[in-house]
């Protein structure tokens, strides 16, 4: 009981403004709602007959794992790179740690949107560019077909993540004593050894947590795909949170959507279980 | 919550209180309405704001509160006003609006005006969102769709006149086509935009109907025929590449920047292509149908108020009464360069030239079969599915559809 | 912003690369060896920044062209006719009061941010240092909110605050941000106080510090960089909030430039050249932000002055 005095400005925020609204999504999944919106009672499980029952689902999961796990492993693998590369002083390097914070800063919505008016066949700058410089002879419909709409959508995802994973790494980097440096130098490590032996576990904590923000993140992103694919006909470039828009934008069927949106709340915990039993980023906090 | 409250009060960060409309007295009672309208362009809110403006002056008792929401999010922000029991007491929508008459939400039609504005309106418009014989949405503003198409292209294509069958169509798309340079000749929106107005003008030009007897038929021999032959302009080459992914908008701008011989537009593009694009050569003919038969696409958006616990029948019937009064009125259809509604607005709009083909396609417009509650769910697939008919068979995707608008609701 | 431009400060510019060269390897190498090597840095990391900056290289040519431009084909990279008052005339148009929109997202996020870390550094701290028996649910609980998809709370928030009466108000968006928030600053937070040897503390506490000093003097400034995370983090994230504002605030002085954004796509065209003025304009405050706090997240450790 000692720990409520600390733990208590950020109970009551949870109880107050999450738990709430939760808690209205878990009970509207078990409710008949009319297309419009209308509640007509109880459901039972009916929804979630529904949402396994729907044709697309299988498609869709099989992206939301591609989608989120392609993400994040390029993002980290990026960071890590990108983070080392920043902590060398060299001039103009407070300029480009400013420059790498712009994707960052922008809203996720606004880039997508340049992204889609320059990736456009005909009035895209991207595409002009890419034929000016001779990659393609043609302007290319980049978010005109499932594949290359959801690999851009992807690569976009990467972009707008890549500068926090940085830097939560970089502030990572800065944790690590000089002297821990200067004895593994001593000993006679090589670099790359003495990274790995020695730099990357001590950024294992930042990273676990900025792998995790970023998993859940990635996982929950709505306005890229929105943005970037949502002129795309069909599921395939979907995953299960813009399938979850959909049913509610298009199918109406907004009861079925609340029980896929609280399956999906399901399968990331799951994930982030898993991804905790596995990397035990706790371990401090099971110490 | 107390500390996240008392913290956030502190720091002088409470926001606006709510509107002090209560208490202030004088001529009877006071009364609130609040007011969601959809954004049409730059001069939708300037439009409301002031009409507000003036009609609260002369109606010192009644407060309106205004809300404006783009096309993209006014659906899912009646969504959640819905879920909660919290409508606005009137909203401005597509056919999606009368519909919530389905649920029992919605004042009658001839409720929420005088018998004289109703009378003025119409009644065709009236009629196509009736809901088993019921009408309940008041139709602002109206659209049929018509072919328009660049003359410059034509005349370098060595067209001559614009197409009145699909056949015709097609030949006249592939000699532009065939120009190069970047220049199609038909422009063909199949993306989640709006879809299913595409898809309705091929269907509709065919004899195919949306719905019969209450229930969607979407795979019917009629529809197949059409869609089969929108896939022969695509695999042909007769169309912009990738229609399926390809939203209105944005297609739009090309064929104002010329780029595109032919593509089915409504009245507001006329203003639109004056203002960007004085120096291009276009013209507007009636859509081309599969024998030439004319009909095309019409299209109407409604007010409708909500019948909530509290009765502000009186109250809307007098803002939508005052909205409607001929100034007002022709004002609000001349900014948003739509045909009015109303008889008395008609007689304005036949006055312009840049109307009279719209004007003239409005007895032969087919509208959307929106009083049938599976029609939004419908018009929803049609949105998300129907472009893949670039990749699939016609079959497959127009039973994926019909699937979809069986669903019960 | 001066203080940007200017390269490496001359208390740094001594300093090898850190951390490899830390050991003193660079010695051998000439002066001018070493130069040449840190300007092949810059030249590498230019290429690195145009990559980054490109979209945004485009929102900012497309800011200054006219409407008819923008939309052209085959596009311009350069406007044709520049039109500064794109810059000028969207704080004044029908479709958003911009001035007021700027302001909302200002308190919003400031609000947001500050009951975020005030809420999350005490269990931050606590939890790191403490063992209990609820820790891990708590620790758990915390996460868990964040893996709720935003949108999809947004309409049980609406009945919520309608039912509090504080629907429509910077108060709710406050809350809602700061809750959104609060589980990365927790556990950021949480992960470098849990860095930070035990023993330093009860060094410290050995020393006569009180438990107050040695969390300001000692625990502070080495937990420094993981606090400026957390606080760019949920500013950002504050700031650029849509989907609960486009639900709980229909009142357009109100909203943020997120929603105000929305406004100025209509049905059948849009302002681009104000949408992307307004994005470019927002990004600049967020930087501004972040080049004040950026020596505090570099310095860390070293400034510290632990030895």
């Amino acid at each position: 009981m000692q720990a409520l005095p600390w733990l208590l400005p950020a109970l009551v925020l949870i109880v107050g403004v999450v738990i709430f609204p939760a808690g209205y999504m878990v009970y509207t999944s078990f409710r008949d709602l009319s297309r419009f919106g209308k509640d007509r009672g109880w459901a039972g499980f009916e929804n979630y007959v529904r949402v396994f029952g729907l044709d697309p689902l299988p498609t869709v999961l099989t992206n939301t794992v591609v989608w989120t796990v392609g993400t994040v492993v390029v993002t980290v693998l990026l960071s890590l790179v990108l983070a080392q590369f920043l902590n060398k002083k060299f001039p103009g390097r407070k300029v480009l740690r400013m420059v790498i914070i712009v994707p960052w800063a922008a809203s996720v919505v606004m880039t997508s949107t340049v992204f889609v008016y320059g990736l456009d066949p005909f009035y895209g700058i991207i595409n002009k560019f890419l034929v000016d410089v001779g990659i393609i002879d043609e302007p290319y419909g980049f978010l005109k077909n499932a594949t290359s709409g959801f690999l851009s959508a992807m690569a976009v995802a990467v972009f707008v993540s890549v500068p926090f994973t940085t830097f939560v790494v970089l502030a990572g980097l800065q944790t690590i004593p000089h002297d821990v440096l200067e004895a593994a130098s001593i000993d006679g490590a090589g670099k790359v050894q003495t990274y790995w032996s020695v730099v990357f576990p001590m950024l294992r904590p930042a990273l676990a947590v900025a792998a995790i923000i970023n998993i859940i993140n990635v996982f929950n992103s709505l306005p890229i795909l929105k943005t970037m694919t949502g002129a795309i006909p069909g599921n395939d470039a979907d995953t299960t949170t813009t399938f979850m828009f959909k049913l509610i934008q298009n199918d109406r069927q907004i009861d079925t959507a609340s029980a896929l949106s609280v399956v999906n709340f399901v399968v990331i915990i799951v994930v982030i279980g898993v991804y905790l039993k596995v990397v035990k980023p706790m371990r401090e906090v099971n110490a | 919550m107390a500390v996240a409250v008392a913290t956030a009060a502190a720091l002088g960060l409470a926001g606006c209180g709510s509107d002090s409309g209560s208490g202030s007295g004088g001529d009877g009672e006071n009364v609130s309405l609040e007011l969601l309208v959809p954004i049409y362009g730059d001069k939708t809110k300037p439009y409301w704001e002031q009409l507000v403006k003036d009609f609260e002056a002369e109606n010192s008792n009644i407060d309106v509160k205004l809300e404006t929401q783009s096309w993209d999010d006014i659906y899912n922000v009646m969504t959640t006003k819905m879920q909660n029991n919290k409508p606005p007491d009137i909203l401005e929508l597509d056919a999606a609006g009368p519909a919530y008459a389905t649920d029992g939400a919605l004042y009658k039609a001839e409720e929420i005006v005088s018998p004289e504005t109703y009378e003025d309106i119409e009644p065709a418009f009236i009629d196509s969102a009736k809901i088993d014989g019921q009408a309940y949405g008041v139709p602002t503003v109206a659209s049929t769709r018509a072919l328009f198409y660049n003359k410059t292209l034509f005349e370098q294509a060595g067209i001559t006149a614009p197409p009145k069958t699909w056949d015709e169509l097609l030949d006249a798309s592939k000699k532009i086509s065939a120009l190069g340079g970047g220049v199609y000749g038909y422009g063909m929106p199949l993306g989640s935009e709006e879809a299913q107005a595409e898809t309705s003008i091929w269907a509709y030009g065919n004899g195919a109907s949306w719905e019969k007897d209450g229930k969607m038929t979407i795979d019917t021999p009629e529809a197949k025929e059409a869609l089969t032959f929108m896939k022969k302009m695509i695999d042909e080459g007769a169309t912009q590449p990738n229609p399926g992914a390809t939203d209105r908008t944005p297609l739009l701008d090309v064929f104002i920047q010329g780029k595109i011989g032919m593509i089915e537009g409504l009245p507001p593009i006329v203003g639109q292509i004056n203002e960007k694009a004085p120096d291009l050569d276009w013209a507007i003919a009636p859509s081309p149908t599969k024998d030439g038969e004319p009909v095309t696409l019409g299209v109407a958006d409604y007010f409708v108020g909500f019948n909530k616990d509290e009765d502000k029948q009186e109250s809307i019937a007098k803002f939508l009464d005052f909205f409607y009064q001929q100034d007002n009125y022709v004002k609000f259809n001349d900014n948003e360069g739509f045909i009015p509604a109303t008889k008395s607005g008609a007689e304005a709009a036949a006055a312009k030239p840049e109307l009279k083909t719209f004007l003239e396609s409005l007895p032969d417009a087919k509208f959307y079969p929106a009083t049938n509650p599976a029609w939004g769910q419908t018009s929803g697939a049609f949105k998300s599915d129907v472009g893949q008919i670039e990749t699939k068979s016609v079959d497959e995707v127009l039973k994926s559809i019909q699937a979809k608008a069986d669903v019960e609701g | 912003m001066r203080e940007l431009a200017t390269e490496p400060s001359p208390s740094t510019s001594g300093v090898l690369d850190p951390p490899k060269t830390e050991a003193g390897t660079g010695n051998a190498a000439t002066p001018r060896k070493r130069d040449r090597k840190r300007w092949g840095l810059t030249v590498v990391g230019s290429v690195v920044a145009l990559v980054f900056l490109a979209p945004y290289l485009i929102m900012l040519s497309g800011a200054f062209k006219s409407r008819q431009e923008i939309l052209k084909v085959p596009p311009e990279y350069l406007p044709g006719d520049w039109k500064f008052d794109n810059f000028v005339n969207m704080w004044g148009t029908p479709e958003t009061p911009l001035p007021d929109n700027l302001l909302s997202t200002v308190v919003i996020s400031l609000g947001g941010t500050l009951l975020a870390l005030l809420a999350a550094l005490p269990a931050a701290y606590y939890t790191a240092r403490h063992s209990f028996r609820l820790k891990l649910p708590f620790m758990l609980l915390v996460l868990i909110t964040q893996m709720l998809q935003p949108t999809v709370l947004a309409s049980g928030l609406f009945r919520e605050f309608v039912s509090l009466e504080i629907n429509d108000t910077w108060l709710a968006m406050i809350l809602v941000n700061a809750a959104f928030n609060l589980s990365f600053a927790v556990w950021i937070m949480h992960s470098f106080f849990a860095t930070v040897p035990k023993e330093i503390e009860e060094a410290a506490w050995l020393d006569g510090c009180s438990r107050g000093q040695s969390m300001r003097r000692i625990m502070l400034p080495l937990v420094w960089p993981g606090i400026v995370t957390a606080i760019i983090f949920t500013f950002i994230a504050c700031w650029n909030e849509f989907a609960a504002s486009l639900i709980l605030l229909p009142t357009d002085t109100n909203q943020p430039l997120t929603v105000a954004l929305t406004r100025f796509i209509g049905q059948y065209e849009s302002a681009w050249q104000y949408v992307f003025a307004i994005s470019i304009i927002g990004i600049l405050p967020v930087v501004a932000l972040f080049a004040m706090i950026e020596k505090h997240l570099v310095s860390g450790l070293t400034a510290g002055g632990v030895k």
